[in-house]
């Protein structure tokens, strides 16, 4: 015999020995709850352990099947169920290539019907995903996403990879509870994150970073709110002067950065959309253009009076249509002090010329932006107080979004409005008091009993604002909190609101949050009182 | 949508961050004499939320006086390079890179079979188009395309890629100027100096907005560097908390930006015991879950990926006394169940235990030197246990002999693997006379340690707590900065055994989601300490400010979670603003 042979055999032998204290130590499947988050729609699940085939397989069906998303996406899943070192290529590996191991697991069939990769508000996310052993029917042991849209199979990919376990006694990777039959779909369209790239710039890579581990959660919309007072980091080729109001040259996006953002989030089924605050959150926008304030001593909100004012805003979204495809457009209009307005001879007569109060302006001055918008076949997204002092005279396609009064949505979908439910006592993010299980327990539909009014709350969204947030905590201000409120707003009504949810969700989200932290996301304890705190001592991931 | 903060007081803010910030850059160009005028910014920085408004009216006149003595001497400050190279000078050309940068290896004896120059030059390619997207024509920018940067050129006269410690980590680099051939010139004698060199030149490029290519300012460049000290650590702790292996990778790669050189891996400690040893394949049982382990394999891996990127791995295990969890696995360690620290010095299995661990450490931790630890050694277990304590009369020991003869007895299986031995110093004040003279004291506790060892002709690092401890987190980056290894020691021959320093992240309260921006921007404060030759180094930190904000955001801009230096220690920012100015 070669020695060649014999370390072979003896290999073989020390993992025979190695599969069978695997067996013996397996944890039995009724101790604990399945760990996925967020919760699938419908689940069942049976009592068997499965191999997962490092040199795992993609076949794709459908007429989305050969979709470059589905391709991109299984490569980088399979970086991420494979990260250890003794995954893909180790000796063990080898050796059951040589089929003197079998694994159970050894191709991944998507199928996905549509060829059609535009992704929009509503699109379909649903998936079907089965993994099962080889059996009669099937010669290869396979899993199956089945999706309408290649951004169900994504979502489909990222529940297939939470099944994914890395086993470190036989160093491989393993389902556990197969088979496994799960039928999945989000309870809302909108499923939002916002980042205020304003208070703190975020380099690109931060917020690609954010962006992936959106998907994790099965987050679909980052909400970018770019402007504000405090600078304005956006290139605007139409009006070349306003990114003077960023902090500084490097604290700066260019057109093509904000480009390739969306792209990075559309290959992984995220929507961005933009927001110009107007009136009121627009100081910045005057250190390039000083016109835009009513004076030199008073520079907010933006100058009413002027058409500028108007064709300036008209610049900014012509040029921000270009970049981004998403059908809502963030117009702001929130927390509009008007005194400059009053207090500034050139406005005051020109209020006093229109018979107008300060509050009309305000009225006037948002739905004239309102008209900019839909004019780029944009849908108007504002924030309440647009809503709580105009809302008659509103464009019946705007979306409210909520902040600050917690029944906003009821009122908003009475009218007829649709709404975006963010309510700042739970799900602003920058509120470190607001422990998970706050965040987790606050529902968008409360008080909204008619199921078509329901309908027109298309979801929600929590608020990362950045006053106190840069590159360097913003990803442990979001997570863990932010997966409590997907997990909302993706499983059924049901699953999140009847029983106790220290043992249905708690153990899951410790879960998830470990989960987030072996795939590079700082996300911080979950069992802190205040949010993104270092742990109170040492200790295991799944107990802090 | 924020509410607590009132417009007024943000508009305060806002002009007096754009004060400072002016009066930063200002600053920046003073020569040494009025160093002492970057208090007053500081003192304001700090009072800028309440009594700011006051200060503001008077930085207006300190502008005035600076500007109209602004020198025409050289001020290394303007230089964005962290850290400092020993020789750097330049020019004021500017220059662009081309779009297909290439990497040009003639006339190097270094073959680069292993890919670890490749790859490290892709990466720095990497890091360098992080920044934007390059969308500009890069291949027709400037004067004729004459400033156009057609790659690098990289000459290394050693043909081996083996990371030895104390190996030559130099290099030289030229940016040649515009009217110059094309391609700039890295130097160096093994493919590590290169590396050095890498990182440096990446920190020379910048993104030109308008033309949306990266460009190098200032050339033609001359740089020629090396370190002070050949022991520039890091520690990190995978026993307080386990570290997935992606957070691990991110802290290696961050360390290589500041030209740190060990990872020093505190692997094992009381609370857990993360990694797979072969030869006793239950110890990782003491592993806090089954899934907050590490394989032998992924042991491995971190090893190599360090090892491409240049830096040394000193793997610790930390004997006897941070040991508990080895009992989980085996509780014969434990002097008893219900007294299980430190580890049963009666018994020879301890020993072979420890044996059995270095023996796999040597396959895959190949630098030359193990930790023993041998610190805090709280020995009451050995006495209140009768098995113990009937040893320890049979063999006429005290505890603390006791506490000698494990570490001894440890370091001298530690050498039969091949490994020279570090020892906290702890082992050195008890009975450092014994120690073996292959033996490194690494220094955490006292002060005036270091002179005692070096004295008494052992090798010493430096880690003392009060500055280097960055679990301390209120420990300021300008004590980072300012700590240096030879305080007090003037004679040649003991600075020589000094071989560096490490900070030290030490991780009751560190875990993935904070590791990042408790080491930076601190480690990197150390990191300039232990690189750049002891005249160039500031006297006063905050003299250095504007570059190490600017080295923070360089971070940021690559995706490493540093934060601000404003504030003191690990803070958050406190109020809008740009990342230059926090």
């Amino acid at each position: 015999m070669s020695p060649n042979l014999l370390s072979l055999l003896f290999l073989l032998m020390i993992f025979i020995s190695l599969s069978i204290t695997s067996s013996l130590s397996t944890p039995s499947p009724a101790d604990s709850p399945p760990y996925l988050w967020p919760l699938p729609a419908e689940f069942s699940f049976g009592n068997e352990t499965l191999s997962v085939d490092p040199a795992l397989t993609l076949s794709v069906a459908g007429n989305g099947g050969g979709s470059p998303i589905v391709r991109a996406a299984f490569d980088r899943y399979m970086g991420i169920i494979f990260k250890h070192a003794s995954g893909r290529g180790s000796l063990l590996a080898r050796i059951r290539f040589l089929r003197m191991v079998e694994y159970d697991i050894t191709s991944l069939k998507i199928v996905v019907h549509s060829d059609s990769e535009e992704l929009q508000l509503g699109v379909d996310e649903s998936y079907t995903l089965m993994v099962s052993k080889k059996n009669e029917q099937s010669i290869v042991g396979a899993a199956t996403i089945e999706a309408n849209t290649v951004y169900g199979a994504l979502r489909g990919l990222e529940t297939f990879s939470q099944l994914c376990a890395f086993d470190y006694l036989t160093k491989s990777v393993q389902i556990y509870k197969a088979p496994w039959y799960i039928q999945d779909k989000p309870r809302f369209g909108y499923r939002g994150l916002l980042i205020d790239t304003s208070r703190h710039f975020l380099p690109i890579d931060v917020i690609k970073q954010i962006i992936e581990s959106m998907s994790f959660a099965k987050l679909n919309v980052l909400h970018w709110h770019i402007v504000d007072e405090q600078s304005f980091p956006f290139e605007t080729p139409t009006y070349p002067n306003l990114w003077k109001g960023a902090y500084s040259r490097w604290e700066r996006y260019t057109v093509e950065d904000a480009s390739e953002i969306v792209r990075f989030a559309k290959m992984r089924g995220i929507n961005v959309m933009a927001e110009v605050d107007v009136p009121g959150h627009a100081e910045s926008w005057g250190t390039g253009y000083p016109d835009l304030w009513p004076s030199l001593s008073c520079r907010e909100p933006l100058d009413v009076t002027k058409n500028f004012t108007f064709d300036v805003i008209s610049g900014i979204l012509a040029d921000m249509r270009k970049i981004f495809p998403f059908e809502l457009f963030h117009l702001g209009g929130d927390e509009v002090n008007t005194d400059c307005w009053k207090n500034t001879t050139h406005v005051k007569e020109w209020l006093q010329g229109r018979n107008f109060t300060t509050k009309d302006a305000y009225k006037y001055f948002v739905l004239r932006a309102q008209q900019i918008a839909i004019s780029k076949n944009w849908t108007p997204v504002n924030w309440e107080e647009t809503f709580s002092s105009f809302g008659k005279d509103l464009d019946p396609r705007t979306v409210i979004q909520n902040w600050l009064v917690s029944d906003i949505c009821q009122k908003a979908v009475a009218k007829g409005f649709r709404c975006i439910f963010s309510n700042q006592g739970y799900w602003y993010l920058d509120h470190l008091d607001v422990p998970w299980d706050k965040v987790y327990n606050t529902e968008p539909l409360n008080g909204i009993e008619d199921p078509s009014l329901q309908k027109l709350v298309i979801g929600g969204e929590v608020c990362m604002w950045g006053e106190t947030a840069d590159t360097s905590v913003v990803l442990q201000t979001i997570w863990p909190r932010a997966a409590a409120a997907a997990e909302r707003m993706w499983s059924t009504r049901e699953a999140v609101s009847k029983g106790n949810i220290t043992l249905t969700a708690l153990p899951r989200l410790h879960y998830f949050r470990c989960l987030l932290n072996n795939r590079g996301v700082p996300a911080a304890p979950v069992d802190n009182f205040y949010a993104r705190r270092p742990p109170s001592g040492p200790g295991s991931c799944y107990a802090q | 949508m924020l509410a607590y903060t009132t417009y007024k007081e943000r508009e305060t803010s806002k002009i007096l961050l754009h004060f400072c910030y002016i009066f930063f850059s200002l600053i920046k160009n003073i020569f040494t004499i009025f160093r002492f005028l970057l208090f007053p910014c500081n003192l304001k920085e700090e009072k800028m939320r309440g009594s700011g408004a006051k200060i503001a009216g008077v930085l207006p006149l300190f502008m005035l006086f600076i500007a109209g003595t602004i020198s025409a001497f050289e001020d290394i400050e303007r230089l964005r390079i962290w850290p400092l190279p020993a020789q750097v000078s330049h020019g004021g050309r500017r220059m662009y890179l081309s779009g297909d940068f290439k990497l040009v290896t003639e006339g190097s004896k270094y073959g680069d079979a292993s890919g670890i120059l490749k790859e490290g030059f892709d990466r720095m390619l990497g890091v360098v188009r992080l920044s934007h997207v390059i969308s500009g024509d890069r291949n027709s920018s400037g004067s004729g395309g004459s400033a156009l940067l057609q790659g690098l050129h990289v000459i290394i006269s050693s043909s081996t890629d083996e990371l030895e410690y104390g190996a030559d980590e130099s290099y030289k680099l030229v940016v040649p100027s515009p009217e110059k051939p094309s391609y700039a010139q890295l130097e160096a004698k093994s493919v590590y100096g290169a590396l050095h060199g890498l990182q440096t030149f990446s920190q020379l490029c910048h993104f030109n907005l308008k033309k949306k290519v990266i460009e190098i300012l200032m050339t033609p460049w001359n740089i020629i560097d090396q370190p002070r000290f050949s022991y520039r650590g890091l520690l990190i702790d995978t026993s307080r908390h386990y570290l997935p292996l992606p957070v691990i990778k991110n802290v290696i790669d961050s360390m290589t930006y500041a030209k740190l050189n060990v990872l020093h891996w505190h692997i094992v400690d009381t609370q857990s015991f993360p990694l797979e040893i072969p030869s006793y394949p239950k110890l990782w049982n003491g592993a806090y879950s089954s899934s907050q382990r590490y394989t032998f394999e992924d042991a491995a891996e971190i090893v190599n990926y360090a090892r491409r990127r240049g830096i040394h791995v000193l793997a610790e295990i930390d004997v006897p006394g941070h040991a508990l969890s080895w009992g989980k696995g085996y509780p014969a360690l434990w002097p008893s169940k219900n007294c299980q620290e430190p580890l049963d010095v009666s018994s020879d299995f301890t020993f072979k235990v420890i044996d059995g661990i270095l023996s796999d450490f040597s396959k895959i931790f190949k630098f030359k030197f193990v930790h023993l630890g041998g610190d805090e050694v709280n020995t009451t277990c050995w006495s209140a246990t009768p098995r113990i304590a009937q040893w320890l009369k049979k063999h006429r020991m005290s505890e603390k002999e006791a506490y000698q003869y494990f570490v001894l007895r440890a370091q001298k299986i530690a050498l039969s693997h091949g490994y020279e031995i570090i020892n906290w110093e702890e082992t050195f004040i008890n009975f450092g006379s014994k120690l073996n003279p292959k033996t490194v004291v690494h220094n955490w506790l006292n002060t005036g340690l270091v002179e005692n060892v070096t004295a008494s002709g052992l090798r010493c690092i430096v880690s003392n707590q009060e500055f280097w401890y960055l679990d301390h987190i209120d420990a300021p980056w300008q004590g980072f900065y300012a700590n240096e290894p030879f305080q007090n020691i003037t004679d040649k021959k003991q600075q020589s055994l000094v071989l560096g320093g490490e900070v030290c992240m030490w991780g009751e309260h560190i875990d993935a989601s904070d590791i990042e921006q408790t080491i930076w921007p601190r480690a990197a404060a150390a990191a300039e300490r232990l690189w750049t030759p002891y005249a160039k180094l500031a006297k006063n930190p905050n003299k250095v400010t504007t570059r190490l904000a600017h080295f923070r955001c360089l971070l940021n801009q690559r995706g490493v979670a540093a934060a601000p230096l404003v504030g003191g220690g690990r803070v958050v920012p406190f109020e809008p603003g740009s990342c230059l100015a926090q």
